[in-house]
């Protein structure tokens, strides 16, 4: 099985040092939300996992096949139109072009974007709109992990819970791993199987919630009340700075983190 | 067909806007007439008269050979600095330490005065075409390549992720990140490489060699004739206003048709 493993990574900017003792582990099939406040490092680990850092110590060790990434920013090429921006990545892998064009009607399709819409340029569409294009062009390379930071952000809800659908349906299909950065412990809640916790100064994993309730099960009530009782946990409060204190954690001794609670 | 429904309005459009172009040189050649009705037609001739001296180069045949010799020494020069300047530019802005070591050779280039290029010229390649040639090459070098080196650094780090994480592979990052990137840096350079080109191939037929415009207005100097002297200027400006609005401007627009309501 594919997996991607984190050993004893740090990573600095110039003295800074802004992840601080990171082990994480990620199996095909999975999807991890890292969750934690605005600044605490998730992003840098994100891009450490996607290649475009490198950590200062420490071993990222991964075996998946395809990574694509969806970035905070839609980060589209404003001199292509939406079409040209979803097929990106299989113009990259030598796809014929009459296949991009078929696959980014389907994937549009999917993503609600009219035939239309895929002719015009990034400027010419809607925040939202371009957000479902850095999404299609993650998705159709049919990768088998995908990192996303925080990908829904700019969403308004409906778009949200239909999007999350989606993932959920090329998660099941493909078998994909995901790790999610997220502030919203309600999409959280919703999508993953673990929820890791980050802090700041410096960013560190300080905890994990296993999520064991089946995907298909998981209602609106069930996924309010859960994440109303996360949020209540003391130490999640003093995690996202909503209380004082000091975290009360056991140590993580043992290697693979498969059921110590937040 | 999308494209085509966006390609005549955007034509359309374009040639009407020449009307202001137009308004404004009519202005100008307004003004032109006051100052000639002024100082009288030995220090200043009309535009009506140059236009007329013009013609009259023209249709007996003088015009044209002169423009091509010029024209021609230009195209060379030019086009040897366009090709160099662009492909050293881009490949200077990839790294910082060639940028910064390129920086202040830019400064000294662009400072260094044309005529001091020429008399160098001179010595080294005689008084053939060459000189010309290379004195236009070599001035108009140091623009193309810093424009060239500016949008090559200033290209958004996160469209670079995005090459990245997408494994494009470095065929695809040059035609599909950084040359689109790079147009909207070099055309403005490249523009004005044109101008600079033209303005130095007259100075050096001037005073380097006995065909070419340069080498006409010489002799229309030496015989203080100042209505084929501006006859001449106004055939050059003709040809620049020609090669940037006919030529190269529609070119930029068609490449940069994805800026089209960003920034007009």
């Amino acid at each position: 099985m594919s997996a991607l493993h984190i050993r004893d990574l740090h990573h600095r900017y110039g003295l800074t040092e802004v992840l601080s003792h990171i082990q994480l582990d990620l199996f095909a099939g999975e999807t991890l939300a890292l969750v934690g406040p605005s600044g605490c490092g998730k992003s840098t680990l994100l891009h450490i996992i996607a290649g475009l850092l490198t950590p200062s110590e420490g071993t990222v060790e991964q075996d998946f096949l395809g990574t694509a990434c969806v970035f905070q920013e839609p980060r589209l090429l404003p001199w292509k139109t939406a079409q040209d921006n979803i097929t990106l990545g299989l113009k990259a892998l030598n796809v014929p072009k009459s296949a991009r064009q078929q696959q980014a009607r389907h994937i549009a399709n999917m993503l609600g974007l009219t035939v239309d819409d895929l002719g015009k340029y990034p400027h010419e569409l809607s925040g939202g709109m371009q957000s479902r294009i850095a999404l299609g062009r993650a998705l159709i390379i049919q990768p088998d992990l995908l990192l996303l930071d925080e990908p829904f952000s700019a969403l308004d809800i409906g778009l949200k819970l239909e999007l999350y659908t989606l993932l959920r349906q090329h998660i099941t299909e493909r078998g994909t791993g995901v790790l999610m950065i997220t502030h919203d412990l309600m999409e959280a809640v919703r999508l993953a199987d673990r929820i890791v916790m980050m802090v700041p100064d410096p960013g560190r994993l300080v905890g994990e919630l296993v999520i064991e309730h089946p995907h298909a099960e998981r209602t609106d009530a069930w996924i309010y009340k859960t994440t109303a009782d996360l949020m209540t946990n003391n130490n999640v409060r003093i995690g996202f700075g909503l209380a004082q204190g000091t975290l009360d954690l056991p140590e993580h001794a043992h290697k693979q983190h498969s059921g110590c609670n937040i | 067909m999308n494209r085509l429904k966006n390609f005549i309005p955007s034509t359309l459009n374009y040639l009407w806007s020449g009307w202001g172009a137009l308004a404004s040189l009519l202005l100008f050649c307004a003004a032109w007439e006051l100052a000639a009705e002024h100082y009288g037609a030995l220090i200043l001739p009309g535009p009506l008269d140059v236009i007329a001296q013009l013609q009259q180069l023209i249709s007996s045949g003088i015009a044209a050979p002169e423009l091509v010799i010029s024209g021609r020494r230009t195209l060379y020069g030019l086009s040897l600095a366009l090709v160099v300047g662009s492909v050293l530019g881009m490949f200077a802005g990839f790294s910082i330490t060639t940028s910064m070591l390129a920086r202040p050779l830019i400064t000294l280039l662009l400072g260094m005065p044309p005529i001091a290029w020429l008399v160098l010229a001179m010595l080294w390649f005689g008084l053939g075409d060459a000189t010309p040639v290379f004195t236009v090459f070599v001035a108009c070098l140091p623009i193309v390549f810093a424009g060239a080196m500016q949008g090559t650094r200033t290209l958004d780090n996160h469209l670079k992720a995005v090459a990245q994480v997408y494994r494009l592979p470095w065929h695809m990052r040059l035609t599909d990140i950084y040359l689109p990137h790079l147009v909207s840096y070099l055309f403005p350079a490249w523009i004005t490489a044109l101008g600079t080109s033209w303005k130095v191939i007259v100075m050096a037929e001037l005073l380097t060699t006995s065909d070419g415009i340069g080498a006409a207005l010489a002799v229309s100097r030496a015989q203080l004739d100042t209505e084929t002297t501006l006859a001449w200027v106004i055939a050059v400006l003709g040809v620049l206003l020609a090669t940037e609005y006919l030529f190269l401007e529609p070119i930029k627009r068609h490449v940069e048709r994805w800026r089209m309501g960003v920034s007009q």
